[in-house]
């Protein structure tokens, strides 16, 4: 079942991004959303997350309408990581991790036992357990980017979407991210979907692979299906050689140009 | 923050607050010593002691107390909200606004400012003050909000509204008599003049029930400083929290200047001190605000009142020779 969208309208006030998508993203497998600068995936993920309201069409969570759920409920099915989120001044890392159990409590409640034992639990998961003690703003990218992970985690949500996890990291944190995901992929069952620009790391980590353009769906599939020399002309006008992956088979590209008419 | 760290310091500011309190009741145009203070507080002063103590001092002390503690909180949500340390009720337009409405209340012909004032007049002045920092603050919104409230372009916009309140005030200043005059300056300026056990009545309870129901819901507040993406991600409505914790604040800060005018700064001091002293967590900082102001407040007031006595300048000019100085500190900290 997964999260199916139908029909969907996305626009930032009335500027459409998204005229008219439909396309279902499979439970329980890591989904990369591909495609050129203003695309709209970014926007198609914050449509799937709420924070931009649909303006047509409906978006189903395991047969649920989004929009009909009340917030906190939402929030217990599926974790968002945007972008850039803020750091609250002073904050240590446990404490930011405990945010995720916002959608668990009361409001004067304090947190329980069982949320220590959950806070603790994704600290653990991402390795951040051992800076537990620490600000978040002397942290390092790669760590931080962890920590906001862990927060999502907290949140105990079948459904995790990331907005760019990857972005402003280096190549070995960039790795070390992609692959922790792919650990509570396999490990949590968790589904997840991303928005990434590097097109390696989609066709290496994704299972399901969605390429858009100009607001439109121009292929989805297992990375083996869609990521050939056709679609990427169409999909970023570049001319790719791609290699095959001995072991698991996977399209690597090895050098791409631009097309010169 | 640890428990017993917060504790410690909680404690020591509510003991400088009982000192500066002391301060308050023992210095005047008739000095009292802090032993007779003790003794008219349980019951065996003179005459004399009785009536400074209990109807002229201690009703000033208290409402400085409900109207610092107003302000202080009002500053924190609303910086909470914008996620600017530099927005506070007087700042943009809450105050103004109220200002303005008892202003042309006042210009529009009443006299019984300097007789005591009539049960409507104490009653009016909060809900006219009330009407006229829900306007300026619905122009604000009105003018800001495309879909829910931008941060930076709601403060922008609050001190352009700020300005343009403050020249109709000043406007309206140049036609009045020298009587009515006073009285806006007294108002624009913030003052706690004419303090009565009235002002109390009406104001104590809304202030403390406004200020319960921030804190039952101060999780929401430091929620929203993850973001706004983050914030509806773990399950906040982003946007009606925010206009929810902003009336809120109106309310707050419209209340206090219903009965002591325009008090600048205090709402910009009161958290970002507290803030150093607790740490982000609105639970416990907003209470913080609450008492640091209420010290400053009635600190600035003894000094308001007896430095050029008999004369008394306005509390909230006290306030802003302090203020200023550490607004400019924090605008280079912030680079």
């Amino acid at each position: 079942m997964g999260i199916e969208i139908k029909n969907l309208q996305a626009a930032y006030e009335d500027r459409i991004i998204i005229p008219d998508a439909s396309l279902v993203i499979p439970k329980g497998k890591v989904t990369m959303l591909i495609g050129p600068n203003g695309c709209g995936k970014s926007t198609l993920l914050k449509s799937i997350a709420r924070t931009i309201p649909a303006k047509r069409g409906s978006i189903y969570l395991h047969g649920e309408d989004i929009r009909r759920m009340p917030p906190k409920s939402l929030a217990k099915k599926m974790a968002v990581l945007p972008q850039s989120p803020l750091v609250p001044e002073g904050i240590q890392v446990k404490e930011l991790v405990a945010y995720g159990r916002f959608p668990y409590q009361k409001p004067l409640s304090g947190l329980k036992r069982a949320d220590h034992e959950i806070i603790r639990w994704a600290m653990e998961k991402t390795g951040v357990l051992e800076l537990e003690e620490r600000r978040v703003e002397e942290l390092s990218g790669g760590q931080r980017q962890r920590v906001w992970i862990s927060l999502a985690l907290a949140q105990k949500t079948g459904v995790l979407l990331l907005d760019e996890p990857t972005t402003y990291l280096d190549m070995a944190h960039q790795l070390e991210i992609l692959e922790l995901l792919r650990k509570l992929n396999h490990e949590e069952k968790t589904t997840i979907v991303m928005v990434i620009h590097e097109l390696n790391h989609a066709s290496k980590f994704a299972d399901h692979i969605i390429g858009m353009k100009q607001g439109h769906i121009l292929f989805e599939g297992t990375p083996k299906e869609v990521i050939h020399v056709e679609n990427l002309r169409k999909l970023y006008e570049i001319e790719a050689v791609l290699m095959e992956n001995k072991d698991k088979g996977y399209p690597i590209c090895m050098d791409y140009s631009l097309i010169c008419e | 923050m640890k428990e017993k760290k917060y504790g410690f310091r909680a404690a020591v500011c509510l003991s400088l607050l009982l000192t500066v309190v002391l301060i308050a009741l023992m210095v005047g145009s008739y000095h009292i010593s802090p032993f007779q203070i003790v003794q008219t507080l349980l019951g065996s002063g003179s005459k004399l002691q009785n009536f400074t103590v209990f109807q002229i001092r201690l009703p000033r002390i208290v409402l400085a107390v409900i109207v610092a503690s107003a302000l202080g909180v009002s500053g924190g949500i609303l910086q909470g909200i914008t996620r600017n340390p530099l927005a506070e009720p007087g700042m943009i337009g809450i105050n103004a606004g109220a200002a303005l409405f008892v202003v042309l209340w006042i210009s529009a012909g009443t006299t019984d400012y300097y007789s005591t004032l009539p049960v409507l007049t104490i009653l009016g002045m909060p809900l006219l003050a009330m009407t006229g920092s829900l306007l300026s603050v619905g122009l604000i919104y009105l003018l800001s909000s495309k879909s829910g409230i931008r941060p930076v372009r709601f403060i922008l916009t609050g001190i352009g509204v700020n300005g343009g309140i403050l020249a109709v005030i000043s406007f309206y200043q140049l036609s009045m008599s020298k009587g009515d005059y006073n009285q806006v300056l007294t108002w624009t300026n913030g003052s706690l003049w004419g303090s009565n056990w009235n002002y109390i009545l009406l104001t104590a309870p809304l202030v403390i029930l406004l200020i319960g129901a921030v804190l039952f819901r101060s999780k929401n507040l430091d929620v929203l400083a993850l973001g706004d993406e983050l914030a509806a991600g773990v399950g906040l409505s982003v946007p009606k929290e925010r206009l929810l914790f902003l009336l809120l604040a109106t309310f707050l800060a419209a209340l206090a200047t219903s009965v002591a005018g325009s008090i600048a700064f205090l709402g910009l001091l009161g958290p970002q001190i507290a803030k150093r002293l607790t740490g982000p967590v609105h639970g416990k900082m907003l209470p913080m605000a609450a008492l640091i102001s209420s010290i400053l407040l009635v600190g600035a007031d003894v000094i308001a009142k007896n430095l050029f006595s008999p004369l008394e300048i306005p509390v909230g000019i006290v306030v802003s020779i302090v203020g200023v100085p550490y607004f400019i500190y924090l605008m280079i900290k912030e680079r």
